[in-house]
């Protein structure tokens, strides 16, 4: 050996100790090189004196001189080579333990060199007669394969495990399955890779057999790996289907939440193919405890159980419909809890539960976190728009809040107003004193921006409307620009509604606006206005107060596509992120570019299919409010309620989509022939491909109102979002 | 692709040990040290961070990947994942391997990790498969391969000794009997006791959150059976309740034989050797069986839709003012037969709360105010005596503590606070926490136990106990 520690130190004083004569100080030895080795120190210069302490009786002292040279050999292959003869022996020696660690650190190392001397040893191992022995060489082989995949061929081991699905010992199987598996995604995720290629593991009817046999004799981690293994198998008919399910189902009562969500995966997956109603009905019934049982675990647990929770509820709504208590948010549970809890809370809400949702919704908005406070007031606000029934008893609680006076419960509160009042026009007018009361309190441009609108939506009821949009006219140019959007829709409305006592004003908006403003989106709007009003009022009125849809609540906020395919990955990050996995996570080791282009070709897909689908059925454009939200984009229709209503053209498609676009332009295209529909536009690629999934956390999921804010407040966004509303109006003429 | 490893961080967020991470670059485990520590940092409070971390690609060659991690005590373990993974199999990971360093190690700390460095890295190697499959989780099997510190290893090691290799040896010799030569994964063979026992420990937890009006409006009771089995040979145990009725969506041990469960309500189990969780259950209130063995006369106030009783009451007046605020918290036993113990009851007062005045006293009722006599009343010493409070100025939480609440009896709590220049704006919440032993609310009984053997013939001690605690958020 080449390398001499030095004479002093620790290292030296390690390495007298490693050849002391005693057993018990070259052990003591061994474990302060581990403990150096961990805290970052260099020992590497010790491997000749560690080595010798290879061949021992002592079972721990082996584990510990084997860890030491997995750690070094990755950066020191050739000294490894020196131990590649006690491996050799280990592999046969009498101690079933010594033999699984031999071929289990073997197949670790990934030298090269070594894995040539490794077949031998693997061959016999895959035949020993203790299974622990059997199964660790399993595992191997996958390991190896993932080396030389050549090697595993040649010496047939694929064979051989294809061969071990049949042991006798259920643990063994499980193994067999999850070495199986790794080669199969391995292999597939080689470009060149033929169906019938020997590393694919297709489950066959008689794989299935063996699996459902080994799965309830084997340790909960088996269970998982035959379970996610039970969900590629496709039935060959319903009856199949029957059967899967039928067996799958006591893994409800496991102990291990990742057993029963893998159950819950294969359930759904297969379920799929049963016909027969009374075993669905039988199977969603089952269902409910294990999900609710999850829910008494830790908040980190709860989450993910939450999160999977959504999308069951997405397909299948009626799983915990009467369950909804136990989503009620305890004051310390984490925001993320809280937070998935009251979407979840909204989606069960029915005309049954609704009073006791509407009382826990005004105890949370009283809460510390101001966070959590917007959210609740924002569910209030869906609840009502959700249940027509249980409308006026929201209002009251909203109400009740305003009453509060705490300027971000009253400010979320009119921003939510505004969605109840483009639900149920004319309804709840009298309270709009109330809300115009709490004018000065405002300072969110969100909120001013909602009140404004109310106030020009109700122009005509409204004594003092001149006065309180003098207010804002004011202070025009100081306001941020969906504000100044805003208060220029609604002073023209005023005017359509009242031209006798508005002729002024309007006139001074029109002026400012298209004067002293620098934002051109303000200024094209002041424009079209002015002549609109100048040329044909009555055209003007057509469009500045035409009749919008009510909005409404969709009922799932993934595409049903995707939530097929999000399903079948119950259980997974696909299912936590609510997108599928090739967007997040690259495959094995797929390269960052091939990863790129797996996430923009789903994303093409869709939008392309989206736009077709614009054209054709003239709504559900391209998601406008999910812009503040990258991850919630994805060119799919979330059918957000706002876009609903607002998108009703392919001009309204080609506007909402194109964030920065002119509104000129797009009067253009109203005027012109029938435009085609932009393809959606290349922002959404942009913030998608600058895709961060921690915020996918917070955002996708919560159904949201037309108001870009229910995720995360932004005021980038309410510019677009006000920009909507006339220019709705607009398209309204034609 | 899979779970790529574990890593344990300390208080401050340097890693104490990692397993080898040897399918994946260095960089791997750093990027996610660094991934967590970031959203640590950000977030206002460590609790609020979101326990899956998304973690982007260092460069082109590998994938992006996520972190789930768990926070125990001082320690934070992270578990990195990467490809499609169920996130929850990595924390049910996680919390297998820290139930099983607390089986070794006694007490998770960054002290008992250090001293162990070689225990913990022989139970990564174990527990997990560098292709990221969890193996041996089974605390039976894993006592063959790694062997726990014990006092007698110390010792050993202290004198220099090489008993201890011997020890260790044997097993090669005695591969008769080997390492997972059971038939039974989770138990090990040729156990031996000289005194059979087993204990059976019925423990009960209370979620519940009751209205301003004293309403419950929802609650749950989780319970779990554990049990410790001290039994020679492969025992066959059969155990049955008196009151199945009340058990709902169980999750059982492996061991417990599921057909017999379905169709007898019998739990028929070999059980492990040692410590083990045999069964999670719901507890069911259904109404025809009594739950609580409480006072005669629960206040009317008590919703028909659940009819498990909380077993106290609070009575919270609370003022608000421009600047603060006072409060008069009243906390009553509703229970005639049992104390409450150990009780915790944080309020949040809110930001900016501070100049906290408290009183803490007893008022009037318990002892021998009922139907008790002088020896149930545990708290003979005065008005005060036992309870306290205190306040974390950075939460913002006052809490009240009162070691024993003994039956009937009342305590109370009032004070003031102010909040400085903004209104206050106090969490209308009271969270409590209590224990109450000897007592279950479902009154699950066990109704027989029988342990055969087929080899050999023992009566085995037997014992039940039961035990409760509670959170309770009471708002006001």
């Amino acid at each position: 050996m080449s390398i001499k520690a030095p004479r002093k130190g620790e290292n030296y004083e390690l390495s007298v100790d490693l050849n002391s004569e005693y057993r018990e100080k070259r052990k003591d030895a061994i474990k302060r090189v581990i403990a150096s080795m961990t805290v970052g120190k260099d020992v590497s210069g010790l491997f000749p004196d560690v080595l010798k302490n290879m061949q021992t009786d002592d079972l721990e002292q082996k584990k510990l001189v084997y860890l030491y040279l997995m750690n070094y050999a990755k950066t020191q292959p050739e000294l490894v080579i020196l131990a590649v003869n006690t491996f050799v022996k280990d592999s046969d020696d009498p101690n079933p333990l010594v033999r699984a660690l031999a071929i289990r650190t073997m197949g670790v190392l990934r030298a090269e060199k070594i894995i040539d001397y490794l077949c031998d040893p693997l061959q016999k191992c895959l035949r020993d007669e203790n299974p622990y022995v059997r199964k660790t060489a399993a595992l191997c082989v996958a390991k190896l394969y993932d080396l030389k995949p050549e090697l595993v061929i040649d010496n047939g081991f694929l064979e051989q495990l294809h061969e071990m699905i049949a042991d006798s010992n259920p643990m063994v199987v499980a193994n067999t399955v999850a070495a199986l598996t790794d080669i199969h995604i391995a292999a597939s995720s080689q470009s060149s890779i033929s169906s019938n290629d020997p590393a694919l593991f297709p489950i066959s009817s008689s794989i299935l057999t063996k699996l459902l046999i080994a799965l309830n004799e084997c340790s909960e981690w088996g269970r998982v790996a035959i379970l996610n293994a039970l969900a590629r198998y496709v039935a060959k008919d319903d009856k199949e289907s029957e059967h899967i399910c039928e067996r799958v189902v006591p893994q409800f009562q496991h102990v291990n939440g990742s057993v029963v969500l893998a159950a819950v995966k294969v359930i759904m997956i297969h379920m799929r193919g049963v016909r027969r109603e009374d075993l669905i009905k039988q199977l969603v019934r089952k269902m409910a405890p294990p999900l609710v049982t999850l829910l008494s675990s830790p908040p980190e647990v709860q989450w993910v159980a939450l999160r999977n929770i959504n999308l069951l509820l997405q397909k299948r709504p009626d799983i915990l419909s009467n369950e909804m208590r136990v989503f009620f948010c305890k004051y310390n549970d984490p925001l993320y809890v809280k937070v998935e809890k009251l979407d979840i809370m909204v989606r069960l809400a029915g005309e049954n539960n609704v009073d006791a949702l509407l009382s826990e919704l005004k105890e949370y908005a009283s809460e510390v976190d101001v966070d959590f406070v917007r959210k609740s007031i924002k569910a209030i606000g869906q609840t009502a728009i959700k249940i027509d029934a249980a409308a006026e008893r929201c209002v009251h609680v909203l109400l009740d809040l305003i009453d509060t006076r705490v300027s971000y419960v009253v400010q979320e509160a009119v921003v939510v107003m505004k969605d109840i009042f483009r639900k149920y026009p004319s309804t709840y007018e009298g309270i709009i004193p109330t809300l115009c009361a709490n004018l000065d309190e405002l300072d969110e441009p969100e909120a001013k921006a909602s009140l404004i609108w109310i106030i020009g939506e109700y122009a005509n009821k409204i004594d003092n409307a001149d006065e309180l949009l003098g207010i804002f006219v004011d202070t025009f140019t100081e306001e941020s620009y969906p504000v100044q959007l805003q208060t220029l829709t609604a002073v023209v409305k005023l005017f359509l509604k009242k031209p006798d006592s508005s002729q002024g004003i309007v006139q001074r908006i029109l002026n400012t606006a298209t004067k002293d403003c620098d934002s051109p989106d303000v200024r094209d709007r002041a424009y079209i206005y002015w002549r609109l009003l100048s040329t044909d009022p009555g055209a003007a009125k057509a469009v500045v107060l035409a009749q919008r849809p009510p909005i409404s609540i969709p009922r799932t906020t993934v595409a049903p596509a995707l939530l097929e395919e999000l399903l079948g990955e119950v259980s997974s990050l696909a299912s936590v992120y609510h997108k599928p996995e090739e967007t997040f996570v690259g495959k094995g080791r797929v390269g960052a570019e091939s990863l790129q282009r797996r996430t923009d070709a789903p994303d093409d897909r869709f939008s392309t299919q989206k736009a077709l689908q614009t054209v054709a059925a003239g709504q559900q454009a391209e998601n406008l409010l999910d812009f503040d939200d990258a991850p919630a984009v994805e060119g799919r229709p979330s059918g957000l309620a706002a876009t609903e209503v607002l998108s009703h053209t392919p001009a309204a498609a080609n506007l909402l989509a194109g964030t920065s676009s002119n509104p000129l332009d797009d009067l253009v295209s109203i005027f012109g022939a029938p435009a085609t529909p932009a393809p959606p536009s290349a922002n959404s690629h942009d913030i998608f491909g600058g895709l961060g999934v921690n915020s996918a956390f917070s955002s996708v999921g919560t159904g949201s109102l037309g108001s870009p804010a229910v995720q995360s407040p932004s005021v980038a966004v309410p510019p677009l979002q006000k920009n909507q509303q006339p220019e709705d109006d607009l398209l309204g003429l034609f | 692709m899979a779970l790529d490893g574990i890593i344990i961080l300390d208080h401050y967020g340097r890693p104490i040990i990692q397993s080898g991470f040897r399918s994946s670059t260095t960089a791997y485990s750093l990027l996610h040290i660094d991934a967590v520590n970031n959203a640590l940092q950000k977030a206002e409070r460590s609790a609020d961070v979101d326990s899956v971390i998304y973690v982007p690609p260092s460069n082109t060659a590998n994938g992006s990947s996520a972190c789930c991690h768990v926070e125990v005590g001082d320690l934070r373990f992270l578990c990195p994942v990467s490809g499609d993974v169920d996130p929850l199999l990595a924390f049910a990971f996680l919390q297998t391997f820290i139930d099983i360093l607390r089986e070794y190690l006694g007490t998770v700390s960054a002290a008992t990790l250090r001293d162990n460095f070689d225990i913990v890295y022989q139970l990564f190697e174990e527990t997990l498969d560098s292709g990221g499959h969890p193996l041996t989780t089974y605390s039976n099997a894993l006592r063959d391969i790694v062997i726990p510190p014990s006092l007698l290893n110390k010792l050993l090691s202290v004198t220099g000794t090489n008993f201890n290799s011997t020890i260790n040896s044997g097993f090669g010799a005695g591969a008769a009997v080997g390492p997972f030569s059971s038939p039974l994964p989770w138990r090990k063979t040729g156990v031996r006791y000289n005194n059979n026992e087993i204990y059976f420990d019925i423990i009960e937890q209370l979620k519940a959150i009751v209205n301003k009006n004293g309403t419950v409006v929802s609650s749950h009771v989780h319970g779990k059976i554990e049990a410790n089995a001290k039994l020679s040979g492969t025992p066959d145990c059969s155990l049955n309740f008196t009151n199945p009725q009340v058990l709902d969506d169980c999750a059982l041990h492996p061991c417990v034989r599921l057909h017999r469960w379905n169709r007898d309500k019998m739990l028929s189990f070999v059980p492990p050797d040692g410590r083990f969780t045999l069964m999670d259950y719901t507890f069911s209130s259904n109404p025809l069986t009594s739950p609580t063995p409480t006072q005669q006369s629960l206040p009317s106030v008590m919703s028909s839709r659940s009819n498990l009783a909380i077993p106290f009451m609070i009575k919270a007046i609370v003022k608000l003012e421009d600047s603060g605020g006072s409060f008069d918290v009243t906390l009553t036993s509703r229970y005639s037969t049992h104390a409450l113990e150990n009780i915790v009851a944080d309020i949040n007062l809110g930001a900016g709360a501070g100049g906290i005045r408290c009183n803490v006293s007893r008022g009037s009722g318990g002892g021998g105010f009922i139907n008790a006599g002088g020896s149930r009343n545990l708290d003979t010493s005065g008005a005060s005596s036992g309870a306290s409070w205190s306040f974390d100025a950075q939460r913002t939480v006052l809490r009240w503590e009162i070691p024993i609440v003994s039956p009937s009896s009342s305590w109370s709590l009032h004070g003031s606070f102010s909040t400085g220049t903004r209104a206050p704006r106090p969490s209308h919440a009271i969270r409590v926490r209590f224990d109450i032993s000897s007592h279950t609310y479902s009154a699950l009984k066990v109704g027989q136990l029988k342990v055969t053997n087929a080899k050999e013939n023992y009566k085995p001690y037997k014992g039940v106990r039961g035990r409760s605690s509670g959170e309770v958020e009471w708002r006001w």
